[in-house]
């Protein structure tokens, strides 16, 4: 990865989001440890509710994210849950990975940055955000962006 | 065994993605008050299904190992791409089902590796 001399702001929105990705890739702690408590006791409780706060923060950090960033780039990036899903499986929860898995994994992962490459492509114009240039340049000098919010 | 369970999660992401879709279908709508904005019955099916699939994902984690959790989330694009044709007119090229067969075979050799 080698973002350009000057971190841009868009390689800021890019390490948002990937602290953002971060945060979400939680929320499967929060859920596999709830499934080992009986439904509905205490911990159950506590643990769902842990799981729906990172959720809400996910959700709201989408939305601040998708402000600044075309939605192709932010799914083909969301790709990397996978990557933490593993990761965490594994390292809290001893889970194996069998190489079975990798290959399948890997093919996962690029047929998610394939596909949001793809639908950033083909421009639709029902889209808010410009998606051929994985980027959106911000409310102010972006007159390609049509249609929505263009009042005032 | 595993099979029910991961059978438990695909059916807790396609409830998943409804919700996605009633809740993009209520943004287009308009409203007269902010209340009914949140408050209408298509925002709150919305919700209710969303919650439902959260239980039916820590449902399935009794046997799905966390690992294959993001692999089996990855079938949301599936149906995201129905929904986009069926529902929102979009059209499909042949690169997109290249694509989507990709994370297909991808959940399938995943699948075989357990």
């Amino acid at each position: 990865m080698s973002f350009a001399k000057k971190k841009s702001p868009r390689a800021k929105t890019l390490i948002a989001l990937h602290l953002l990705l971060f945060v979400y890739s939680l929320s499967g702690l929060f859920s596999k440890g709830a499934s080992k408590e009986p439904f509905f006791s205490l911990p159950f409780v506590c643990l769902y509710a842990g799981m729906l706060l990172i959720l809400g923060i996910y959700a709201i950090g989408w939305q601040q994210i998708l402000k600044r960033l075309s939605l192709s780039l932010a799914f083909a990036n969301k790709a990397v849950t996978v990557v933490w899903g593993m990761f965490w499986g594994w390292a809290a929860f001893g889970e194996q990975i069998s190489f079975l898995n990798l290959i399948g994994a890997v093919m996962v992962i690029v047929g998610v940055v394939l596909y949001a490459w793809i639908d950033g492509k083909e421009e639709k114009p029902s889209d808010p955000v410009d998606g051929d240039k994985w980027l959106v340049r911000g409310r102010h000098g972006s007159p390609d962006v049509g249609g929505e919010g263009a009042d005032a | 065994m595993l099979e029910f369970y991961v059978g438990i999660y695909l059916v807790g992401v396609f409830v998943s993605s409804v919700s996605q879709v009633l809740l993009k279908k209520a943004a287009s709508r308009e409203y007269h008050s902010a209340v009914r904005e949140y408050l209408n019955p298509w925002v709150i099916t919305a919700y209710a299904m969303f919650f439902g699939a959260t239980l039916m994902t820590i449902f399935s984690y009794k046997v799905v190992p966390l690992s294959m959790g993001a692999i089996l989330e990855a079938t949301a694009y599936l149906y995201i791409t129905f929904f986009g044709v069926v529902i929102f007119k979009e059209k499909l090229s042949w690169k997109k089902i290249a694509a989507l067969s990709l994370i297909v075979l991808g959940i399938i050799i995943y699948s075989m590796g357990m």
